[in-house]
């Protein structure tokens, strides 16, 4: 009954890019992605890969991960994936989809999941690092219990209605290792799709980037002697000072001063 | 103190002709000399000068020569120059040629860092055609007048802590509609850029994420995992990547409430899909000390660390310690704070027993408030502190655990 919820389950795989060499491997986060849909063991679990026929190879490090199939939408190069991607997905109807973050190549702008999201009329939470049946005692069908991430290492806990589109936080648990005789044997099945040319990115300038030197918080305006402590002198704090004070009081005062900040209940 | 001291340089030839008188049949020289001295103008008098940059006599002797010669006093008036600092003009955009719209986050009520970034950058699209910048966010406006905010949409106060990313982005959605902005900026954080993809999506429009560099009619990003930049025209709606643009100081604008021909809570209406939000607990000590928010902190002064130990369960806070206590193996590496261990950036630091070395002191220059507990007065810690005790860090721990435990049960 639980794992009805989650017996179909679709994964968006991306073609990464080392950062540093610039060759296609696998996405890290999408292979976080499909490693968390090979955990919750769904009765069907679709990979999909839309994009341009030449790149498949590439695609062989997701195989080598456990897979034993994986679609490969065929496109014309640089087409616009989202419109083949909700077409196909709407014929497969999956009640979840999990994809990476952020494409490590091309637009990346973080957009698809959000429009595939709109076209499959779908809930979409970011940064999910666990995923779970919902184990409340009325979990009807089709909710699920989520574990999100959020900045400075905090975690929240969420419950979802409905069909589900995630994408996987880098702090999900990581890939498992590809090994290459899976890799070998794996199939790849080709499928025609249609796809319009991506007229925006098609109207953007490209050029190498650049870094830019880092923002340094300079003050500016009052005398140079303002701007000369500012920059050389490090920060002292308002300076409350006890002196031999017994523990107990000693205590307190710490105690009484992570509440003020809001640290201790 | 010697006081500036203008000497009078004798200028033989002008006195010559003060002197002379030539209403006669020939010239005649005065025996007495006129008092005129004119200084001469084109001498420079480098004692004068350097008085006059001279900004501090001690500990050591400092000059500003930057600054303009007629501005410069004595060397007390800078002083007073800088206490009571020209107010700044109140910039006022009565009839706004356009709008542009930033959505901030205000995580926890605070107007956070990348959000005056976020403002910095709606400026620069405003200011170059005479529009108004609108923020929008929970609270009120004040805090934001001095970030650079025109106009001001305050959302309910309830939305500040739950979550529900698509009441903010129907809100977002209906304000689209009803102001019809230029351009809508949010911060590319992880909730600002969730609710800007949300808003993207239900509109239909091109998102242009984290901008990197903004003009009137550029504006770059990064793509391609960070290998190429993409230029294009500002798009309607964009999201502003961390620490590209520097936030806006000295300005002052109105934060003025705008007010809405609809409310902005139609976004009530949405059945949230995402329901049951709640904070999970987080064990301190399975954070990286860079993340976390409230570290409790060991130096050379500390010898229980079993009381050390127990402190920290009891605080929930991650233990960390000097380099020091690293090296001794009292903590693992990973837990060094400092200039070759971790630079940390949480808003609580208790320093137990740390003396504050540069080396340390430069890993917590990101911290907001420090507690130090240290035997010697004198430490560099104490004076770092925003909380210092002088006291034994072996007699504070146990007395300090008891107390925690002792609240806990009430
Ligand atoms: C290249 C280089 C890099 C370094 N990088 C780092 C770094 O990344 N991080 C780092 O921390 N250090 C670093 N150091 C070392 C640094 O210079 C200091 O040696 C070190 O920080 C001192 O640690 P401490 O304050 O714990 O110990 P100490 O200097 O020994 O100070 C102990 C303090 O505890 C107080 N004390 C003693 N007994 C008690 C008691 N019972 N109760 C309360 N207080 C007591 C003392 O008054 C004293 O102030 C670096 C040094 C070098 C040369």
């Amino acid at each position: 009954m639980t794992d009805a919820a989650m017996g179909n389950v679709a994964v968006l795989l991306s073609i990464g890019r080392h950062p540093v060499s610039g060759r296609s491997r696998r996405a890290a986060t999408d292979a976080q992605a499909l490693e968390m849909a090979l955990a919750l063991r769904p009765r069907r679990l679709t990979a999909i890969h839309a994009g341009p026929a030449a790149d498949a190879e590439a695609l062989r490090a997701y195989l080598g991960m456990g897979l034993e199939r994986l679609t490969l939408l065929v496109l014309p190069e640089g087409a616009d994936p989202v419109e083949a991607l909700i077409t196909h997905l709407r014929h497969l109807a999956p009640s979840l989809v999990l994809t990476g973050r952020q494409a490590e190549d091309g637009e990346s702008s973080g957009m698809l999941p959000y429009l595939i999201a709109r076209g499959l009329d779908a809930a979409i939470v970011p940064d999910v690092v666990r995923i779970g049946p919902a184990d409340t005692p009325d979990a009807t069908y089709g909710k699920a219990d989520l574990v999100q991430a959020l900045p400075r290492g905090q975690r929240r806990a969420l419950t979802v209605t409905g069909r589900l589109i995630a994408t996987v936080h880098p702090s999900a648990p990581p890939a498992r290792a590809s090994a290459f005789g899976p890799a070998r044997r794996g199939v790849i099945e080709p499928v025609a799709a249609q796809a319009a040319a991506d007229l925006f990115l098609s109207d953007c300038e490209h050029r190498p980037w650049r870094p830019k030197p880092k923002l340094m918080r300079v003050k500016r305006g009052g005398s140079a002697l303002d701007r000369l402590k500012a920059a050389t002198e490090s920060k002292s704090g308002k300076g409350q000072l006890l002196i031999n004070p017994t523990a107990e009081a000693g205590a307190l005062a710490i105690y009484d001063n992570l509440v003020e900040q809001g640290i201790l209940p | 103190m010697t006081s500036p001291q203008i000497r009078h340089r004798v200028d033989p030839r002008a006195e010559r002709a003060a002197r002379t008188i030539l209403t006669g049949q020939r010239p005649r020289l005065l025996r007495q000399p006129v008092a005129t001295a004119t200084v001469n103008e084109r001498r420079r008098d480098p004692r004068a000068i350097r008085d006059a940059a001279l900004v501090q006599r001690q500990p050591r002797p400092r000059y500003d020569w930057a600054r303009d010669a007629a501005s410069a006093g004595t060397t007390a008036a800078v002083g007073v120059a800088v206490a009571n600092a020209p107010v700044i003009p109140l910039q006022v955009i009565a009839e706004p040629a356009y709008l542009v719209l930033a959505m901030l986050d205000r995580p926890g009520g605070e107007v956070s860092e990348h959000d005056r970034q976020v403002i910095a950058a709606a400026r620069l699209l405003a200011d170059a055609g005479g529009g108004a910048v609108v923020t929008v966010a929970t609270g009120s406006g004040e805090a934001l007048a001095e970030a650079g905010s025109d106009r001001h949409v305050a959302l309910p106060d309830g939305w500040a802590d739950d979550y529900v990313p698509e009441r903010r982005a129907a809100a977002a959605a209906a304000l689209m509609a009803s102001l019809s902005p230029r351009h809508i900026l949010f911060p590319d954080s992880p909730d600002g850029g969730d609710l800007a993809r949300r808003v993207a999506a239900a509109a239909g429009e091109r998102l242009f994420a984290g901008v990197q560099s903004l003009g009137p009619d550029r504006a770059t990003r990064q793509s391609a995992g960070g290998s190429l930049e993409t230029g294009h025209r500002p798009t309607r709606l964009m999201t502003v990547a961390a620490d590209a643009f520097a936030p806006l100081d000295g300005v002052r604008h109105e934060a003025r409430p705008l007010d809405l021909a609809t409310p902005v809570v139609a976004g009530e209406e949405v059945l949230p899909r995402l329901g049951c939000a709640r904070r999970l607990a987080v064990d301190p000590d399975a954070l990286s000390l860079s993340e976390t928010d409230f570290i409790l902190s060991a130096g050379n002064g500390v010898t229980d660390w079993q009381s050390f130990a127990e402190l920290g369960e009891a605080l929930g806070a991650t233990r960390a310690g000097s380099r020091v206590v690293c090296d001794a193996g009292h903590l693992p590496r990973e837990r060094q704070v400092g200039a070759s261990g971790t630079v940390v950036s949480a808003r609580c630091y208790l320093a137990f027993g740390i003396a504050g070395a540069p080396q340390h002191l430069q890993g917590i220059t990101g911290v907001k408030h420090v507690i130090a507990i240290n035997t010697d007065l004198h430490a560099e810690m104490i004076k770092r502190a925003d909380l210092s005790i002088v006291a034994d860090a072996q007699e504070i721990m146990p007395a300090l655990i008891r107390l925690i435990r002792e609240r806990r049960h009430d």
